[in-house]
């Protein structure tokens, strides 16, 4: 994008409005984590309820990132790709994270979050027991964590699926976090 | 036996601090749980559990001083628990503490729902 001329920094700079507090794109590794993690606790220590809650959102989308998208850093560290944005509002943060994922993963990530949307505050938290009950995966699961991260926001989970080829989709998953 | 001790740390990963007490059977994981091989990190405590229990044989205080933990580490303080209730189940005294700050309501929720699954007692204290 930067090298055939119609990049303009200035727009993308100016896009973001005051209203964001933080966004990153790129490899979501450890390193990365741990410093985005810090900042997101340093921001929001002015209001440590909803802060907290962002951190803990934060650590789960970024592990499915980092284990699960279907892009990888590959000059470095092979972590997974993504996009976090987090902004903030009169009564509440919004929280939105996106990445690729390969076509065929598609359906069952939305059926889950279906589940997970239609499912009240004890039924989630069935849910979420029921699934902990299951051997674990490689990298834990990330079902849970979607469950986790509706549980802890206290909301819905907002998805948005963009088709970008045959082979892949953009996979956005927003909540909001009231203050 | 020897105890258990693993001094915590918050640097990339959060590791909890463990501390595993083979005379007095007191037990305690304090801080924060974030890590890179979450299981690997665990075993560990399993491993010592499970020794203290089939060959001390006294009872069990153990207390949890979480104030966070990632999913993946959610999943393998439930088979601590899991441990503790089968050692119940066989005639072990097992007490269980839950330190946490009052206004975690989270915090609670993740007690009640720990206690659902493991069917073991679980004494919330307020830190």
């Amino acid at each position: 994008m930067l090298d055939n001329q119609k990049f303009s920094l200035y727009n993308y700079h100016t896009n973001f409005d005051k209203d964001i507090l933080m966004s990153y794109k790129g490899p979501f590794d450890k390193h990365i984590l741990a410093i985005l993690g810090n900042y997101i606790e340093v921001i929001l220590g002015r209001n440590p309820k909803a802060g907290k809650k962002i951190f803990k959102i934060f650590i789960e989308l970024a592990q499915n990132i980092s284990f699960y998208s279907a892009e990888n850093d590959k000059l470095g560290t092979l972590a997974g790709i993504g996009t976090v944005v987090i902004g903030e509002f009169e009564g509440h943060y919004t929280f939105v994270s996106g990445n690729l994922v390969r076509n065929e993963d598609v359906v069952p990530i939305m059926e889950k979050c279906e589940i997970i949307n239609s499912l009240d505050r004890e039924g989630l938290r069935k849910y979420k027991r029921d699934m902990r009950g299951t051997p674990q995966g490689e990298h834990g699961s990330a079902h849970i964590g979607l469950i986790q991260v509706a549980l802890t926001a206290e909301a819905p989970l907002d998805i948005e699926v963009t088709p970008v080829d045959n082979q892949v989709s953009f996979f956005t998953v927003s909540v909001k976090i009231e203050k | 036996m020897k105890n258990l001790e693993i001094p915590g740390s918050r640097d990339v990963y959060f590791i909890p601090a463990v501390s595993f007490d083979a005379e007095s059977g007191v037990c305690s994981i304090s801080g924060e749980s974030y890590l890179e091989e979450t299981v690997k990190f665990y075993m560990p405590l399993y491993e010592w559990l499970r020794e203290f229990i089939s060959t001390a044989k006294k009872p069990i205080e153990f207390n949890f001083k979480l104030t966070y933990f990632n999913t993946s580490s959610s999943r393998c303080i439930l088979d601590i628990l899991n441990i503790l209730k089968d050692y119940e189940d066989n005639g072990g005294v097992v007490t269980v503490n839950w330190h946490y700050d009052e206004e975690d309501t989270d915090m609670e929720e993740e007690v009640e729902d720990y206690m659902i699954e493991s069917e073991l007692k679980i004494n919330l204290v307020p830190m």
